[in-house]
């Protein structure tokens, strides 16, 4: 099968400010990706635009084949939205604001207590369903809003911030949840959120926004391709390393950059085929390596190399240019996406 | 074509949450009980007081053709039957009126302040039903708030010119028309104008605020110019009333044609 969502050259204003500009990505079916960026990136534009709440000054989407801005009633038949507010009404009971809400969805008044009843209880609200919504907590309304956009079984899911607000618990249940719902039934999910521990763990790709510009779409490895040439490894000393030692790895034939750590130190080699020179020159000074551990680039690190870049391409930035290293993090802009 | 499905269930969505609010229901209910229960029933009873007082020559000034039904009455029932029967008309459409302001103003700006409007937008309901929806959860609750409303104005009128009257005098067949007809009517009006500014307005306060410079002329009018409905005749009534809804239809329909999601978002 083709791609579930896929975006054209998407594009739209508000008055003078571009809120997205020329946005090309595709998700399959099956597969969470995460819109990351910035407050203003462009990320809740897109997910308004994907589901035809919003229409495109320019390029165009299509969502399990349809158009969002021609077949929006349609389309919105087949997805589900987890809005950033929340989106419930305070002065109706957390059963309630999900009964009257599947009604307008078509579900008979049975189906949707059934429905209802069945997701509170997965989400751990069951004791809480006949409450009014006011009291509750912003994790409390951030799960029954979850049950909200899930009522139909959407094929499309969209979440904006699905784990902020949540106990670290929660925020596994609903991690776990959406996971299983791609993974077993084949559900398309696109994630936004400022929580990339949340977006590593659950999101296949990512698409990096800012400003309303795409600035990088991939896996985390793909990213981090583009970003830093060879292979990390983490050198086990047992602690920091000290200046004879830096200055062996740095002699040391295949190795790129370097970088201390508090368990030794962090180095990036041309190849797997560098590492035994590298650990070799160091037992030959008797330096004990008690551990050589290949490190992959984490989502954190490639999306701030990506930020750091950003700002080195716009001449804002401090240090032009990637970091050295997938663990040479610099805080760009004191915003995590 | 409206279908059935959503847009009831959007309104029973409203209606559901109207019941729940207390700052909406208080003065739903309060404003008809003041003005249309005790309001009538303190001035009735200072008109039964004063039942002996001359209205002759008051009557004297009006056109003969809408003195003639209150001239014509003994002239111990001539204040009671010019004061409830007439000069308390206003209210028949003051009512109507504001409830559906209210309402109406809370329909898109309501849910806006509340952030559940784009809960709401991502439903699979086409934008115009989904108008048509929010214009009719506001209008069915101010023809009933209303209708119970008149009906109790007519229970305590009779009641406290029972001593004068020996009988039941309201409502007569022009009240009808009004209540039934041309009441619904001025409703729907103030709900075409109201419900167009929600759209527009981030906050329910700033809805009633824009919509009030339209709503208080259209307020003065009614308050005008109701007595002298009640004294005209009943084609002239009717033609009215079908000239509001006229009015009203247009701005409705005109409102739905212009409304789109994309608009309330970026608006």
């Amino acid at each position: 099968m083709g791609a579930v969502i896929e975006t054209v050259d998407l594009s739209r204003a508000f008055g003078p400010q571009q809120a997205l500009d020329g946005l090309a990505i595709d998700v399959q079916e099956g597969e969470i990706v995460a819109l990351l960026g910035p407050n203003g990136a462009g990320k809740t534009t897109t997910v308004r635009l994907l589901n035809g709440v919003l229409d495109p000054d320019r390029g165009r989407a299509t969502v399990l084949g349809l158009d969002p801005a021609r077949d929006g009633t349609e389309l919105r038949r087949r997805t589900g939205v987890l809005t950033e507010a929340a989106g419930l009404d305070d002065r109706l009971t957390a059963r309630e604001n999900l009964v009257l809400i599947a009604g307008i969805r078509g579900l008979s008044g049975r189906d949707a207590s059934r429905r209802a009843g069945e997701l509170l209880e997965r989400l751990g609200m069951a004791g809480e369903a006949d409450r009014s919504v006011q009291g509750f907590s912003t994790g409390q309304r951030k799960r029954v809003s979850l049950a909200l956009a899930l009522l139909h079984d959407p094929e499309v899911l969209f979440l904006d911030e699905p784990t902020s607000g949540l106990d670290p618990t929660a925020s596994r249940q609903v991690i776990e949840l959406i996971a299983a719902l791609a993974r077993e039934r084949r559900r398309t999910v696109v994630v936004c959120t400022h929580f990339l521990d949340a977006a590593d763990r659950l999101c296949q790709r990512m698409a990096v926004l800012d400003r309303g510009r795409l600035h990088a779409f991939g896996t985390t490895e793909e990213l981090a391709a583009t970003l830093w040439s060879g292979l990390s490894v983490e050198l086990d000393l047992g602690g920091p390393a000290d200046p004879t030692t830096l200055a062996l790895v740095a002699g040391s034939r295949g190795v790129l950059d370097f970088e201390r750590v508090p368990t030794g130190v962090l180095v990036r080699v041309e190849g797997r085929g560098a590492v035994p020179s590298l650990v070799g020159a160091l037992v030959g000074r008797e330096v004990a390596v008690y551990g050589v551990v290949p490190r992959a680039a984490s989502l954190e690190d490639v999306y701030f190399a990506l930020q750091e870049r950003r700002l080195g391409d716009e001449g804002t930035g401090r240090s032009p240019g990637p970091p050295r290293s997938p663990g040479d993090r610099v805080a760009a802009d004191g915003g995590h996406a | 074509m409206i279908g059935t499905g959503p847009v009831a269930a959007v309104i029973r969505k409203d209606l559901t949450a109207i019941r729940r609010s207390k700052a909406v229901v208080i003065p739903m209910v309060a404003i008809p009980l003041l003005l249309l229960v005790a309001l009538p029933i303190g001035i009735g009873l200072a008109a039964r007081a004063q039942r002996h007082t001359d209205v002759s020559g008051f009557l004297g000034r009006l056109p003969g053709s809408v003195a003639e039904p209150i001239v014509s009455l003994p002239p111990d029932e001539q204040l009671v039957v010019l004061v409830s029967g007439y000069l308390l008309a206003p209210l028949f459409l003051i009512v109507p009126l504001m409830v559906a302001a209210v309402l109406a103003a809370d329909a898109f700006a309501g849910e806006k302040e509340r952030r559940t409007i784009e809960t709401l937008l991502h439903l699979p309901i086409p934008d115009r039903q989904l108008f048509y929806a929010k214009v009719l959860g506001a209008f069915l609750p101010a023809l009933v708030v209303s209708w119970l409303g008149f009906a109790l104005f007519a229970v305590v009128t009779n009641a406290v010119a029972w001593p004068v009257m020996h009988r039941i005098f309201v409502p007569t067949r022009l009240w009808g028309v009004v209540i039934l007809w041309v009441a619904p009517a001025v409703a729907a009006l103030g709900m075409g104008v109201m419900v167009r500014v929600s759209a527009r307005a981030k906050t329910a306060q700033e809805a009633n605020q824009l919509g009030g410079a339209v709503i208080l002329p259209l307020l003065f009018l009614a308050v005008g110019q109701s007595t002298g409905l009640l004294l005209v005749t009943m084609p002239v009534a009717f033609g009215i009333g079908a000239a509001v809804w006229a009015i009203a239809g247009i701005l409705i329909v005109r409102g739905a044609e212009r409304f789109t999601r994309d608009r309330i978002l970026s608006g």
